[in-house]
């Protein structure tokens, strides 16, 4: 029985860390991290100004109205905030009301017969227009739902009455569903991708040879080097939370995210590691390494709930008995696989390395 | 660095035939060592992976290839299940709310709302109660958009269609001479259209769907592709498509885009359709294909990372080093294969979305992406020359992928928004693929400054292509003075190196100037944006005039007499106004249409305000050589002393150069 601490596979362990931070990766790692942070609220409020382009400005949008149905798109306006409707006695004072740059956009409404046609007219090719649209659209939706509401003597189903507008963040979903997860997976596929090389630059430098002459098999080596890898994910991962606390984005349930960061890490170190002995070459392990474990990312859109959007529900804490379930199979199967390995790893002869 | 080519003065007395024999015979041997490196590169190497490996990444590949319809046709919703909402059956909201996978169904209980078990709690018609935090907020709000896509799914089912969609938009885009609207808000922007009106002619067809307003006009396929009544608008996620029993509109990943789309994007054209069809010109399809564009490259730059730093492992480059070819042959011999592969990739994205998807794509988009591809093979050489093993080179690696795949996403997501966005090339990937025209100037401006980066990091990255720096394991910051130092060879090439990483300062710059780009829309005061606009600039410039001066006095290049030093000084500034008058392809970009840019323009900005004559040239001319000379005398001085007083005067370099600019855009910018 061998004391813990001169445990042969920690000394490996520490000797990988060691070399990382020795090489100033870990740091250059680390500064990623931050780069990304800073640069996650920029992400956010661009990627969101994608769904919901009146989240990015708060000007006040004025739009010139003229036409029969003038009256309809006023009230609509007034409801409406960040929006002033200037209302013309005609459709040509509006339009060139527009064209002084009196007015942002013009509304012109007449009557078709049975409906309201509303001819707008929008600046081209400048910052605003996305922001002048938007809330164009959103008045005339308010416009056409008054509408169906009079006419609802003439349809089968009445329209759902609309919840209240609240003030709420255009950038909560996209934060939890996208950006955390993406941030949370990276580590993972890193910490694999370093563990292909950790190995395979051991075979390829000779180096191998060396640890060898110590009292260690090869499985004793690996799973030092497994431990190392795993190891740091986590870290990284809780490092992420922490700065995305930081930026405003508090994230829940922390200990079953980390349990399932380590999880997919262990999985995927495992398969490098795998594929390092297996190769025993450095570029084919690193080739089908990448394309292994984004086939495998695929695969797991066939499972009843995404890794991604089980770290999302856990994350904005809306977990279920579905995401427990999952998170304990990844842990399951990490285990699994991780033994696997150890008896694929102990089975090979290392004088072929 | 490679053989020079025999041009020039080194007798007066040849013919010109015999010279240009002498030349062709050169370019022939360059191109002859060129390609058997080449061959070497990809029989040699490419056979580092053997049949299996391949076969493997073959399947694997075309499995994705295979699963990618079926994930697709199921919907992966990634926000599925993250907001609980408590509904009974009978309730009007119990439909919208069953049948968008975002919201999870359960009973109504207002002591789960206060447990925080449940964000919305509705009764009968309407919203009880919600959650007060922003996640009960953000959940109302999804049900409001929710129930606006179903309401406009069972409208579509209606018969009295004039009822159902009793509004009828029809959206012009015109242009205007327009001036500040006289809003009684905050800040207005003020608007300055150019009058020739180059941006983005396009030809007005793209996605003149019918907008689906009504009579059933989306094909019940549910498949999330563009399929729907609009003919492929440029901003729908594609995320509907009714699903025919139902009727309903199904929400796309996540998004509140509505679904079909009109093609809003029309220069002066115009579309029609129901209020909701309307969309805000957003380019969010070409922006998600720009991004397949790109992902590519980083596969690219991981396999040609290996290759590189393969040769410093065990001395394994050596024996090329001692090959009679020169280090450039080597250089590009190696980098060609990969280069090849990129944009041959790119070619076949842009021939299958031509085919695919009936999209404008064209040659643009190829050549838009060579400066990218370039960037990214020059940034992952020089890290490979950096790097001390592999580990490492994965790190470095995955920061070259992080940061210029932001680069290049990043602006592109502006880019109906703002001419800044040109600074990333996949702008124009975005504008190809929706059929708008782009300049020839607009295509210089965004691919010449990356085009030039690469080339002097390549050019770096050469320097320490040698001996001393591939086989050993010198620290870093020597490394750095090594490849600074590397052509430095009388007081003169310091103005030549000054001027070459202009390219650098140039796209530094621009990543300033677009970082201020969302601060200006957060309506931060103009004026702290430009003070920090200037110290950032001030910063990068000070630092590419002084690094080198620096590595050059590390290296014991120059005598430390005081006239040394400022004629040092005076050349590096020299070296960096003539680069910077390049700095005049800004203009082709419109960029003074911004207040933020003619900060950042600083004095070339002066061009456009009708200054009389003899003070434009003065100002254009002298003064700024006059400050370039100054400051980077002041860090020449400092860099003779040691590392320590060279950070001082660097400092007091960058306040000069501050306080400069602050003189200069207060009496532009009024």
């Amino acid at each position: 029985m061998r004391s813990l601490l001169a445990d042969p596979r920690l000394t490996i362990a520490k000797r990988d860390l060691a070399s990382l931070s020795r090489e100033k990766t870990i740091v250059l790692a680390l500064l990623i991290q931050l780069f990304v942070a800073a640069f996650s609220s920029f992400l956010v409020v661009g990627l969101t100004s994608l769904y919901s382009p009146g989240s990015v400005s708060a000007g006040e949008v004025v739009v010139g109205v003229a036409g029969e149905h003038d009256d309809a798109l006023v009230r609509a306006a007034n409801d409406q905030e960040g929006v002033r409707a200037i209302v013309y006695p005609n459709p040509d004072a509006a339009r060139d009301a527009y064209h002084d740059g009196s007015v942002h956009a013009t509304l012109l409404a007449t009557d078709s017969g049975d409906r309201i046609d509303v001819a707008v007219i929008a600046p081209q090719e400048s910052i605003e227009t996305t922001l002048i649209v938007d809330q164009v659209r959103t008045l005339l939706e308010s416009v056409e739902r008054t509408e169906r509401i009079a006419r609802a003597d003439h349809l089968d189903n009445s329209p759902v009455p609309l919840p209240e507008d609240v003030d709420a963040s255009p950038y909560f979903g996209f934060t939890y569903t996208v950006l955390v997860p993406l941030l949370l997976f990276l580590p993972p596929f890193i910490s694999g991708s370093v563990a292909v090389d950790a190995l395979t630059e051991e075979i390829e430098r000779g180096t191998l040879e060396l640890l060898r002459v110590a009292p260690l098999s090869l499985v004793d080596i690996v799973d030092g080097k497994a431990l190392a890898m795993i190891l740091i994910a986590p870290a990284q991962a809780a490092l992420w939370i922490g700065l995305l606390g930081f930026n405003g984005i508090a994230v829940s349930n922390v200990p079953q995210i980390l349990l399932v960061v380590t999880a997919l890490t262990t999985l995927v170190v495992t398969l490098g590691l795998s594929l390092g002995v297996l190769t025993a070459k450095r570029r084919q392990a690193q080739l089908l390494y990448s394309v292994l474990v984004i086939f495998g990312f695929g695969l797991l859109t066939f499972v009843p709930e995404h890794p991604a959007t089980t770290v999302a529900k856990l994350a904005v804490d809306s977990p279920t008995a579905t995401t427990t379930l999952h998170v304990a199979a990844y842990a399951v199967a990490a285990v699994v696989l991780f033994v696997g390995a150890r008896r694929l790893v102990a089975r090979t002869d290392p004088e072929g390395l | 660095m490679s053989g020079q080519p025999p041009v020039g003065g080194d007798s007066g007395t040849e013919s010109d035939a015999s010279r240009s024999r002498r030349l062709a015979r050169w370019l022939r041997t360059r191109v002859e060592n060129v390609a058997r490196i080449a061959r070497w590169e990809v029989t040699k190497n490419a056979g580092g992976v053997d049949r299996r490996t391949a076969a493997i990444a073959l399947l694997a590949v075309l499995g994705l290839g295979a699963m990618a319809p079926v994930a697709v046709s199921q919907g992966v919703a990634l926000d599925q299940g993250i907001y609980r909402v408590g509904v009974v059956q009978e309730d009007p909201l119990y439909d919208p709310v069953y049948l968008d996978p975002t919201f999870r169904v359960q009973d109504p209980s207002s002591a789960a709302v206060e447990a925080g078990y449940q964000e919305v709690m509705v009764v009968g018609p309407q919203v009880r109660e919600y959650a007060d935090s922003t996640k009960g907020r953000a959940a109302v709000s999804e049900l409001r958009s929710t129930v606006k896509r179903y309401n406009d799914g069972i409208m579509d089912t209606e018969d009295n269609q004039s009822a159902a969609f009793p509004v009828v938009v029809n959206l012009t885009y015109v242009d205007r001479e327009s001036s500040r609207v006289t809003a009684a808000q905050t800040q207005t922007i003020p608007i300055q259209t150019d009058e020739n009106d180059e941006a983005g002619d396009g030809d007005g067809s793209a996605g003149e769907g019918d907008g689906g307003d009504g009579s059933g006009g989306d094909s019940a396929d549910g498949a999330a592709d563009e399929t729907d009544g609009s003919a492929g608008g440029d901003s729908g996620d594609g995320g509907d498509g009714g699903d025919g029993s139902g009727g309903v509109t199904r929400p796309g990943e996540g998004s509140n885009v509505a679904g079909s789309s009109i093609g809003a994007r029309l220069t002066g054209g115009s579309s029609t359709g129901a209020p909701s069809d309307i969309t805000p010109p957003f380019p969010f399809r070409s922006l998600v294909l720009a991004f397949v564009f790109v992902l590519p490259l980083n596969f690219v730059i991981q396999a040609y990372g290996s290759t590189i730093l393969s040769e410093r492992i065990n001395r394994r480059g050596e024996l090329l080093l001692v090959a009679p070819v020169s280090r450039g042959d080597i250089i590009v011999g190696k980098t060609l294969p990969y280069f090849a592969a990129a944009i041959g990739v790119a070619a076949a994205i842009t021939v299958a979305l031509q085919a695919g998807l009936g999209l404008a794509g064209s040659v643009v988009s190829v050549l838009a992406i060579v400066p990218l591809a370039l960037l990214f093979l020059a940034a992952t050489f020089l890290g490979a020359m950096f790097a001390r093993s592999f580990k490492e080179l994965t790190f470095v690696t995955v920061t070259i992928t992080v940061t210029l795949t932001s680069y290049a996403f990043v602006p592109a997501i502006f880019t109906d928004v703002t001419p800044i966005a040109l600074i990333s090339p996949l702008t124009l990937v975005v504008r190809d693929l929706q059929g708008q025209a782009i300049g020839l100037g607009q295509f210089v401006f965004s691919t010449l400054p990356p085009t030039l980066t690469a080339l002097v990091c390549f050019g770096l990255g050469a320097g320490l292509y040698r001996e001393e720096d591939m086989f050993t394991q010198r620290p870093i910051p020597y490394k750095v003075l090594d490849a600074l130092a590397g052509p430095i060879k009388r007081r003169r090439s310091v103005a030549l190196v000054t001027a070459v990483l202009l390219p650098f300062v140039l796209v530094a710059e621009l990543v300033v100037v677009a970082f201020a780009y969302p601060l200006w829309q957060a309506e931060i005061p103009v004026g702290v944006i430009v003070v920090a606009l200037l110290v950032g600039i001030a910063v990068v410039e000070e630092l590419a005039k002084s690094l080198h001066v620096y590595a050059g006095y590390a290296h014991a290049l120059f005598d430390d007499r005081l006239r040394t030093a400022l004629v040092v000084g005076a050349f590096s500034g020299l070296g960096f106004f003539l680069a910077e008058k390049l700095t005049l392809i800004v203009r082709l970009a419109d960029l003074q249409t911004l207040p933020v840019g003619q900060a950042a323009m600083g004095e070339q900005a002066l061009v456009a305000t009708g200054v009389p004559l003899p003070l434009l040239v003065g100002a254009l001319l002298l003064a700024p050589l006059a400050l370039h000379v100054v400051t980077a005398s002041i860090s020449a001085l400092g860099a003779r002393r040691g590392p320590r007083s060279y950070a001082v005067a660097l400092a007091v370099a960058v306040v000069v150069h501050v306080a400069y600019n602050l003189t200069v855009v207060s009496t532009l910018v009024r």
